[in-house]
């Protein structure tokens, strides 16, 4: 322990932090904007400078590390002023519609120019004019609202691994996009969104079809059909200023009901489905007929950076569709046919908690008979925004059953959202299916936490199955590089592309304007809501669903057989965007 | 085993003999100073005149050589005369008409 | 034998030329006097590689680092570190792997002493480095040299070539323990690489954008690695100090700073060019016993010191022994060594205008207070030369260029300012007369000034019929009128006027 003077009062702290970190532990929350605990330290935005005495100009407090005596003041008069200033000159390059910007009340910007007090405009010169990047079914990069904080940078190459944005140019003319300036849509990105929540402003921000949806929603001659993933539920109450850890689900099912829908059914419910079948491919594969390891294809940017990146490994993919591809092949299909609509009349919509989903509805691969399966795809933000703006105040709403035959889920589903969800699904169901035994450990240790690579096995009466858990797109690299070098070290592999899974998805709800830090612990409060809702249900696993096994009954005829292959599976293809 | 500093011994012998093979010790030397404003100047030019002239009957035998920049970037390009037993001589300004003056009355006659 | 009679052959050469006699050749002392492409002119003619014979033979890395800080060596790139200090840091960390490196980025707009060093001597840059790699226990020794040097590449390359197989560069040198190598990088027309930072970002091939110190690249540096980051200069002043020893070096110089520093001297003077002279040497002195004085009889304005990163300094400041404190008390820096020398035909609001163009584009655009705020500055000084200044516009580049100062990450923010600051302190009667009397005293800003038609005039009506606002009225063979109201000042023509009878006037009190 040493001893660092903070505005003249001594404190006693651990070497090795730095002053941001010395003065946060003597309750000073100093303001920033570059600075985020995930990413590595920039000390780009000078928002964060304090004054330590011996240095000749200010020092910024996020990379500055303390020494023993160290004498630091971090609001003296000039300090303040300057950080106004910089603040300052941030808003004068910055376009001046915050009333008609989607961030307005939701912005970090907004917030550090009211923290630091900024009052006036002294420096007011040209402000920056570029056109908007909205190419991408994705991400849209509206350049003019970037203040240069580097943390989408940061995050794809630090965390994602990907790298498909840096900065270019320099000086006053710098702006952060994809290589040869690109397009989002033609570039390597991903879609995973972890840009967006990291981005303070509305520079980055998720393609957003609140307004087709609402058209469709007035549409009268259209069936209007709602889907809504378990991460949403577990997230939109911090979209309303509550804290997180309360799974929302019959209110969120209640809402849209109330916002025009006409069904509003589970993607817990296909998640069931998507167990069924990929325990049934997983069994399959085990017995000889495919690639080990499989690997799990529920997440889009996943999809999107395998079909880029490792195409090598196409065959080890589960041919499995997501669960909200598979719901709305299910709703296009025998649903139509059970309410006796033509399918051309359906609006199939899905809330969820991805970014990457726009681009998957959008895939060639997933149509049926030439028809999309997923009219729209809205973020978690989105729905919020929709709710707001229709005056629905979700707390307060009463909750609501999910519609049939679509809405009945197990516990297995539930747990899709949290990294190792989908592997225990579909162990739980794969065990029984092999052995015909009942299983009794059902919660897998092994497979849950938020390390980034996890490892188990499991005895499959007598057969060992070694599976791996990862998340983040980072981590992904790692599993599948030594993937590659030794196909008999796993059996089974989860990959979610976002950090924490779904829960902690590209299209859930702005962190540091509801007061959260983005950590480990926001993201144990979700999952802690959805493992909740798992241990609380009576069926927790898949294929025990009552609704999925009336699904095959009426419908599907076995898993894996040929309607199921037409409806509930897809193929991949090499894809090679320019700059591989 | 030596010491670096009797290994260095060796090599300034052997770099002697290398000046010497290359003409170093020939009482009249020629410098040219070729440093990237000289060469803009024109050094290069003056270079070739000065070579040309080396070896060749009417005039007397010299060592020529690059030097680096002396700092005069407004007297530039430079020539440096250096003869035994008499003052060096700076010639400035120098192009290929000066060149050919000097060989003239400096390296051929002596003056 | 002692650095003496190196600078007394220089002057031998240059006998009775004022330019000469004052100047001190160390870090310069082979530059112009051997053959820069023949490694023999080095060993025989100018005690070549004796140094690091000496210092491989008989002093331990401790004893070499205790040499250079009693020498009182600063880094001559700028900053003015103690370069004994930065040796210590960087020799006290335990690592394996350790880097020497050579910052040959030089960026100042019109600085060419690194270059002079390198093109005349590269040898002594390699042993200075040498020298430095087995003080501090390094194995790689890298050349950041800016792309725009092709000539002083290739003298390092032949030289290292030419080291290589005399046995001075790579495994076991001269037959001792200390084996090192050296590679060379270019860089790619950024300014800011010159920061060490960020030319350890770009040696390491990412953007370059310079990283938050501490910690310092003794510690992290090169791939984490602790580095050594010194200018070309600095290594060139290595050789000497232990030629001539530690104690020779600090005989010259002022008491903080010892030894030499390269200048090169620009501008309105008579000898412009590069010379090197001992610290404390007055700026009388440079400006008119070796400069040789201002051409045509023209009054000296300013002397700015320090290229982009410098200051203004005024003829107050003719009897400041220049050293880096006396630079820094004047409002100024040494900063790499370029002096540039204005006259009263010079425009100090134009000229603070032609520094931030010059850093603003330079900047690198990581931290706020650089990246927007020199646009806001030439923005500014844009208005104001252009006629278009406002009450507060002072006060407000005061205010933009102190926070500038204080909040930027690196030296090139932190520096940007100084050529605005220290004109506003020291001219501020010339920015308040653009300002309020729109009026450029120095008759340079063409939109300042009223554009009159003397008697020189013949009446050819050139300038009549190149004039876009039809303001210039007169007949043929007669005196042509300007007519000021209907004038835009775009100075077509003054320009075209083949007779001078055009000319600028100010109406301005002496």
């Amino acid at each position: 322990m040493i001893k660092v003077y903070i505005n003249d009062k001594p404190y006693d702290v651990v070497e090795g932090i730095t002053i941001m970190q010395a003065a946060a532990m003597a309750g000073y929350k100093i303001p920033s904007l570059c600075y985020h605990p995930r990413l590595s330290i920039y000390g780009g935005c000078r928002v964060c400078i304090v004054e330590v005495e011996g240095v000749k100009n200010f020092a910024a407090s996020c990379s500055y590390p303390i020494k023993d005596g160290m004498k630091i003041r971090t609001n003296t008069e000039a300090v303040r002023k300057a950080r106004k200033e910089i603040v300052e000159l941030i808003l004068d390059n910055h376009p001046q519609d915050c009333n008609i910007c989607k961030r307005n009340g939701i912005c970090e910007l907004q917030n550090l120019a009211r923290e630091v007090g900024v009052e006036e405009r002294m420096f007011a010169g040209e402000r920056k004019r570029y056109d908007k990047d909205d190419a991408s079914p994705c991400v849209e990069n509206n350049q003019e609202k970037c203040v240069l904080c580097g943390r989408c940078v940061r995050m794809c190459a630090e965390i994602q691994k990907i790298r498909a944005i840096d900065f270019v140019n320099r000086g006053i003319k710098t702006r952060v996009s994809p290589a040869f300036d690109m397009s989002f849509k033609d570039s390597v990105c991903s879609c995973c969104g972890q840009c967006i929540t990291v981005c303070p402003t509305a520079a980055l921000t998720e393609k957003d079809y609140i307004k087709e949806t609402f058209e469709v929603l007035n549409d009268k001659s259209k069936i209007k059909v709602a889907q809504i993933a378990p991460s949403v539920r577990a997230a939109i109450g911090e979209f309303f200023g509550l804290k997180p850890g309360k799974n929302w689900e019959k209110e969120t099912a209640a809402s849209l009901k109330k916002l025009g829908f006409d069904y509003v059914f589970d993607t817990q419910f296909s998640a069931d489905l998507t167990i069924v079948e990929e325990a049934s491919e997983f069994l399959d594969r085990l017995k000889g007929n495919g690639a080990l390891p499989m690997i799990t294809s529920c997440s889009s940017a996943w999809m999107k950076a395998m079909e880029q990146f490792y195409s090598d490994l196409i065959p080890n993919v589960s041919t499995c569709r997501s669960p909200m591809s598979m719901l709305s092949s299910i709703i296009k299909t025998y649903f139509a046919k059970k309410i006796n609509v033509d399918p051309k009349n359906i609006a199939s919509v899905a809330f969820m908690c991805c970014v990457a989903k726009k681009y998957e509805a959008a895939r060639e691969e997933l149509l049926i008979d030439g028809m999309r399966t997923t009219d729209y795809s809205l973020t978690t933000r989105e729905l919020g925004r929709m709710l707001k703006s229709s005056g629905i105040n979700l707390p307060d709403i009463k909750g609501e059953e999910f519609d049939s035959p679509l809405g009945q889920s197990s516990g297995a589903a539930t747990i899709f959202g949290v990294t190792g969800g989908v592997m225990e699904a579909a162990l739980r169901t794969a065990y029984e299916l092999a052995t015909g035994k009942t299983l009794i450990d059902i919660e897998m240790t092994q497979a849950r936490g938020f390390e980034g690579v996890k490892e188990g096995k499991i005895d499959v009466d007598g057969t060992e199955v070694r599976f791996a858990v990862v998340h983040g797109l980072g981590n992904a690299a790692k599993i599948l590089d030594v993937v590659r070098k030794d196909k008999n070290k796993y059996h089974f592999i989860e990959i979610m592309a976002c950090p924490g899974g779904c829960i902690g998805g590209g299209g859930q709800p702005y962190t540091a304007v509801n007061g959260q830090t983005f950590d480990i612990n926001l993201l144990k409060l979700r999952a802690q809501a959805l493992y909740d809702s798992d241990k609380s249900k009576i069926i927790r696993k898949s294929h025990e669903n009552p609704d999925i096994k009336k699904l095959y009954d009426e419908f599907l005829g076995t898993p894996l057989g040929e309607k199921a292959h037409k409806l509930l599976h897809t193929h991949y293809k090499p894809h090679f965007p320019k700059g591989i | 085993m030596s010491t670096p500093k009797e290994v260095l011994s060796q090599k300034k012998l052997k770099a002697k003999e290398e000046l010497s093979a290359a003409g170093f010790f020939k009482p009249l030397k020629i410098y040219v100073g070729s440093a990237t404003c000289e060469n803009a100047a024109g050094a290069k030019e003056i270079m070739k005149i000065f070579e040309t002239q080396a070896g060749k009957k009417d005039c007397r035998d010299f060592y020529l050589s690059k030097k680096g920049c002396v700092g005069r970037c407004n007297l530039e390009p430079t020539v440096e005369v250096y003869e035994e037993g008499k003052k060096t001589v700076l010639y400035v300004k120098v192009n290929e008409k000066e060149a050919e003056k000097i060989i003239d009355k400096h390296i051929k006659v002596g003056k | 034998m002692p650095a003496m009679s190196v600078s007394e052959k220089f002057k031998k050469v240059f006998l009775d030329d004022k330019y000469s006699v004052g100047q001190e050749r160390v870090a310069l002392r082979n530059v112009g006097l051997i053959d820069p492409e023949n490694i023999y002119d080095y060993i025989y003619n100018a005690r070549g590689y004796q140094a690091l014979a000496e210092v491989l033979t008989d002093m331990k890395p401790e004893d070499v680092v205790e040499a250079v800080k009693k020498s009182g060596l600063r880094g001559r790139g700028g900053a003015g570190f103690p370069t004994g200090m930065k040796w210590e840091f960087t020799a006290k960390e335990k690592s394996l792997e350790k880097y020497v490196v050579c910052n040959a980025d030089e960026g100042d707009p019109g600085a060419f002493m690194d270059r002079s060093a390198i093109e005349g001597d590269p040898h002594s840059i390699l042993e200075g480095m040498l020298i430095g790699g087995y003080a501090v226990g390094a194995q790689k020794g890298i050349v950041y040299i800016r792309a725009e040097y092709p000539l002083a590449v290739e003298r390092l390359e032949k030289a290292f070539c030419a080291a290589r197989k005399e046995g001075f560069l790579g495994e076991n040198i001269l037959g001792s323990d200390f084996s090192f190598d050296v590679e060379i990088r270019l860089g790619a027309g950024a300014f800011v690489c010159g920061e060490e930072t960020a030319l350890i970002n770009s040696i390491e091939g990412k953007r370059g954008m310079p990283r938050p110190r501490p910690p310092f690249p003794a510690s992290n540096g090169v791939f984490g690695k602790p580095t050594l980051v010194n200018n070309v200069e600095t290594w060139a002043n290595i050789g000497a100090i232990f030629l001539d020893g530690a104690d020779s070096f600090a005989a010259l110089g002022t008491e903080k700073s010892k030894g030499t520093k390269v200048f090169a001297l620009a501008g309105k003077i008579n000898n412009t060019g590069l010379f090197e002279v001992p610290m404390g040497t007055t700026l009388k002195e440079i400006v008119y016993e070796i400069g040789g004085g201002i051409p045509n009889g023209k009054k000296l304005k300013s002397v700015q010191t320090g290229g982009p990163s410098g200051g203004c300094l005024t003829e107050k400041f003719l009897e400041t022994k220049i050293d880096y404190e006396s630079l820094a008390a004047a409002g100024s820096i040494m900063g790499s060594g370029g002096m540039i020398v204005i006259d009263e035909d010079s425009c100090m609001v134009n000229i603070a205008k032609y520094f931030l163009e010059f850093t603003k584009s330079e900047s690198c655009g990581k931290c706020v207070p650089c990246r927007e705020g020199t646009t806001r500055i030439y923005e500014t000084l844009t208005r104001i030369t252009e006629g278009q200044g406002e009450e507060g516009d002072i006060e407000k580049l005061e205010l933009l260029g102190e926070i500038i100062k204080k909040s930027s990450l690196c030296g090139l923010g932190q520096s940007a300012p100084n050529p605005l600051l220290s004109s506003i302190k020291n001219f501020r009667k010339e920015y308040e007369e653009h300002i309020y009397l729109k009026r450029c005293r120095a008759k340079v800003c063409e939109k300042l000034v009223d554009y009159v038609i003397n008697d020189n005039c013949v009446g050819c009506g050139a300038c009549r019929r190149v004039c876009p606002a039809t303001a210039i009225d007169g007949t043929v063979k007669a005196k042509h009128y300007i007519y000021s109201a209907k004038c835009i000042k775009c100075a077509r023509c003054f320009k075209t006027c083949k007779f001078n009878a055009v000319v600028k006037e100010t109406g301005l009190p002496e």
